[in-house]
């Protein structure tokens, strides 16, 4: 059926509008038919376009909305392109995004801004399928600001608070640096290939004609965009900030679908990263450092929102690793499990944020585990998915990227695999640590926040069952076998399948021994992990600090930055140089005007004199030179 | 060196004479002589040109009118002024250094131009006759409108010297009033 | 020299002595008296062009012109008469009002 995919992302756009513009007057219930009511159809439509992608072989839908420009002879359309590849992220999208918009009706209950918010939230949805379902690069490029924008509107969303209208300009500025070098890639791109269509441009790289400098030139710009986009150093620092945000928006754009961008950019992209090993390798090395150093970070945090979102930087750097390494699909895969249970765990900590009335510290948390049960029962079941236990999403896919990290033809490399491991051995550790502090063991909390603990109400503890339940199934879908006509699987280096096997027993190990340790460490309410802080003092003061990168920017660049727009911009250009000139060029007709007054003396003979002047010389140009 | 050039010579002296006279005399009203006197030359020497409708003319509107006229007015005001002691402007040298300046332009633009072609005049081209004619013909509409325009002119100015004088007489009464009070 | 060239060149020396009075000379009724020394400098060249080409037209110009001249002096004289009584002087320098 023709135009679905446009009804498809129009569908969002219209609950923005009509929620932006008439939800305030018409009331809570207005709005959560047209907030959520719209994403649900969305989602139907994303069924049925899916249904008929199957039907059809698996051969992808194109469909072109309007030609945005003309230009010479270069032709700018807006299409949109489902192929199977898009039409996961689409569903993802949908879905989750559905999900979370019935949880907000929950847990935004009563805010003074119900209707703006459930309106920006449409926006995203809009903007996010724009991304995913773009045909060129063009379009998907302005899916990528959307949601950049939509992601700061909602971050900032209680904005009268200063500090969280700084997160989200903050979230901005950083995504802008990244889309600096995505811009920079897309036109390398154009000037090579001569179109920004992406199925083109692919099939244009894999012809083996381009140069492989111009392969990792572009693999790298549009890498750069997409650490912006994704969260991954250097450009992760926004990443925690987001957090001032509704948790809602945290589950959605920060862990299940807006960081997943960059993801979607490279795989979809892969055409050009097979022909640039360099840039691939580039990529590896980033993700898995980041998904390291963000655990390490992540061990220390005390806010339970931080810990969820270092955690999400780290899960992330686990897919750019898989992506680095030419297992696209794998990559794709974990993507896709990460939204459940990190969608999962987030709203999970909304739930108890809910329930302790506001109080995100987990020192002041502890035997949870009864009072909301169905909370504690689903963040549990998401927490051994994220660690990788059996038979839960999170171990296929995780261990799906450990052993391409190793055994990968296109850069698979055993250090790869040693610090996947480690990290994967943290992930366990934080995770289980988070949990153990906040639902078991005893109740630290203040005494008025414990008389009120309440379970949340049905439409957020509902989606919490639901979304669990995903976090088990979810690694059942052969997802890297569904994707692999479209990104085959690298070549590996070595086939042998015991190996296999064995690296899987041990990734299962490495996730029971982080659950052991959490247990020893945190189990007394975490006496005996605050004994091993102090004797580690100075490390701990690293990892609380985030490795001060923060700081570090500030000294570097901000300060800089500030110096020179104060000296250079608005001292010298605007004052002196801008309002300079005008004033200059009024103080000249000033004093031109001062000069030329002196003729006028009111004296009659003056003037006589002038008319004589002026006759002479009318004379002299007429007889002479005419 | 024919009888008409010498005349015209002498009468050519005479005008300048009259006109550089006036640069030094003192009096407003000798003055007005030495003018009366170019003027008259002039006369003199449209009359040897074989104009003598405008020789008349001259002499009876220019001479009878205007500087009668002129003669009405330095004797009405008051001339012993500051006018009178000091003649000259503070732009005299200027004036002067104008003066030789385009006298040098105009001689220079007249040596550069073409000698005149005679044309043939017939003799009763400027006799009172063809002169009338003319006058009705060609210009009796000009002539016309500048007598209405005159009329206008004559009628705004005596409106405009009563309002002044009407506006004088109530402020003098209103002050006679202050005086009586007062 | 022909007497066209000398009788242009006498009008033309009239003007100029006319500008020139003006400019020099301190009295606002001496002023007005050079203007109308100008206006016989250039009714002069009419004169001469107009015997020299035989236009009949001409002489009737001629005489509109000194209808007009006639007419701007009086004009001119009545409204000098009413400065003159405001001012109190003849002085052109002390009707400087309009400096700047």
């Amino acid at each position: 059926m023709n135009g679905l995919l446009t009804l498809l992302v129009l569908l969002p756009l219209a609950g923005f509008l009509v929620n932006g513009l008439f939800g305030r007057r018409l009331g809570p219930a207005f709005v959560n038919i047209v907030g959520v009511g719209l994403p649900l159809a969305a989602f139907a439509v994303a069924v049925w376009a899916w249904r008929i992608l199957e039907a059809g072989g698996g051969e992808p839908l194109i469909e072109t909305v309007f030609t945005w420009a003309l230009v010479g002879e270069h032709v700018f359309e807006v299409s949109f392109y489902l192929d199977r590849l898009s039409a996961v992220m689409a569903l993802i999208v949908t879905g989750v995004g559905a999900l979370i918009h019935i949880y907000s009706i929950g847990y935004m209950k009563g805010d003074e801004s119900y209707a703006r918010y459930f309106a920006y939230l449409n926006l995203f949805l809009f903007f996010m399928l724009l991304l995913v379902l773009g045909r060129s690069l063009l379009v998907l490029f302005v899916g990528w600001e959307g949601v950049g924008l939509a992601s700061y509107l909602l971050i900032g969303f209680w904005f009268q608070d200063v500090d969280k209208a700084r997160a989200g300009r903050k979230a901005f500025i950083t995504n802008r640096v990244g889309d600096a070098g995505f811009l920079l890639g897309m036109f390398l791109i154009f000037t090579t290939v001569g179109t920004l269509e992406m199925d083109q441009i692919n099939q244009a790289f894999a012809g083996g004609l381009i140069p492989v400098g111009i392969a990792t030139a572009a693999g790298i710009l549009l890498f750069i965009g997409a650490t912006g986009k994704s969260a991954q150093i250097p450009l992760h620092v926004w990443l925690p900030d987001a957090m001032a945000g509704p948790t809602p928006v945290s589950a959605l754009i920060h862990a299940a679908t807006m960081v997943t961008a960059g993801i979607y950019l490279v795989a979809r992209m892969s055409g050009v990263y097979l022909e640039a090993p360099a840039a691939s390798t580039l990529i590896a090395v980033i993700g898995l450092l980041t998904a390291f150093l963000a655990a390490t970070i992540a061990l220390v945090q005390t806010d339970i929102k931080k810990v969820l979102a270092y955690s999400t930087i780290s899960q992330l750097g686990f897919m750019f690793l898989a992506l680095g390494v030419g297992a696209y699909a794998v990559a794709v895969f974990h993507l896709f499990t990460h939204a459940f249970f990190k969608a999962a765990l987030f709203l999970g900590a909304g739930s108890v944020i809910h329930a302790l009335n506001g109080e995100q510290d987990i020192r002041r948390m502890g035997g949870l585990a009864h009072r909301i049960p169905w909370t504690s029962g689903t963040f549990l079941v998401a927490t051994a998915a994220i660690a990788g236990l059996p038979p839960l999403a999170g171990f296929f896919s995780k261990d799906e990227i450990l052993w391409f990290a190793l055994a990968s033809g296109q850069g698979g490399s055993f250090w790869f695999w040693l610090l996947g491991s480690v990290t994967a051995f943290l992930t366990a550790l934080y995770m289980f640590r988070l949990y153990w502090l906040v639902f078991l063991g005893r109740s630290r909390m203040a005494p008025e926040v414990a008389a009120h603990v309440h379970e949340s109400p049905w439409p957020m503890t509902s989606v919490l069952v639901v979304l669990a339940l995903f976090s088990v199934v979810a690694g059942w879908f052969a997802l890297p076998q569904y994707l692999a006509p479209l990104l085959p699987a690298p070549d590996l280096r070595f086939a042998w399948p015991i190996l296999h096997w064995g690296l899987i027993v041990f990734a299962v190990l490495v996730a029971v021994a982080g659950l052991v340790a959490a247990g020893v460490l945190y189990g007394d309410g975490g006496r005996r992990a605050e004994a091993i802080e102090r004797r580690f003092a100075r490390l701990y003061r690293v990892l609380a600090g985030k490795y001060f990168v923060d700081e570090i920017y500030e000294r570097l660049l901000q300060r800089p930055w500030r110096w020179i727009s104060d000296r250079v911009f608005l001292r010298l250009g605007d004052r002196i140089l801008l309002d300079g000139s005008l004033h200059g060029l009024a103080a000249l007709a000033r004093r031109g005007a001062g000069v030329l007054v002196r003729i006028e003396t009111g004296s009659l003979h003056w003037y006589a004199w002038m008319i004589l002047l002026g006759l002479v010389a009318v004379l002299i140009w007429v007889w002479r030179y005419v | 060196m024919t009888i008409e050039t010498v005349f015209l010579l002498v009468f050519a002296l005479g005008a300048l004479t009259g006109a550089v006279a006036m640069f030094f005399l003192r009096h407003p009203m000798r003055v007005a002589l030495a003018l009366i006197g170019t003027m008259v030359s002039l006369a003199a020497i449209y009359a040897q040109l074989g104009m003598h409708v405008i020789a008349v003319f001259q002499v009876l509107i220019y001479v009878g009118a205007v500087m009668v006229f002129m003669i009405y007015a330095i004797m009405l005001l008051d001339v012993r002024d500051r006018s009178f002691t000091e003649r000259f402007s503070p732009l005299l040298v200027a004036g002067l250094a104008g003066l030789l300046l385009l006298v040098g332009v105009l001689v220079d633009g007249l040596l550069r131009g073409q000698p005149f072609a005679a044309v043939d005049v017939p003799p009763e081209a400027f006799s009172v006759g063809t002169f009338a004619i003319v006058f009705m013909e060609q210009f009796w509409v000009y002539f016309a409108l500048t007598a209405v325009l005159l009329l206008v002119a004559e009628i705004a100015a005596s409106a405009v010297i009563d309002i002044r004088r009407r506006g004088q007489d109530v402020a003098a009464a209103q002050a006679e009033r202050g005086n009586e009070r007062g | 020299m022909d007497d066209t060239t000398f009788l242009l060149a006498l009008s033309g020396m009239l003007f100029a002595l006319g500008l020139v009075g003006v400019i020099v000379r301190r009295n606002l009724l001496v002023t007005l008296m050079f203007l109308e020394l100008m206006l016989n400098g250039v009714i002069l060249s009419l004169v001469v062009f107009t015997q020299l080409l035989g236009a009949e037209a001409g002489a009737v110009l001629v005489l509109l012109v000194f209808v007009v001249a006639a007419a701007e002096i009086a004009i001119a004289v009545p409204i000098l008469l009413l400065l003159v009584r405001a001012g109190h002087t003849l002085d052109p320098g002390a009707y400087a009002g309009l400096k700047g």
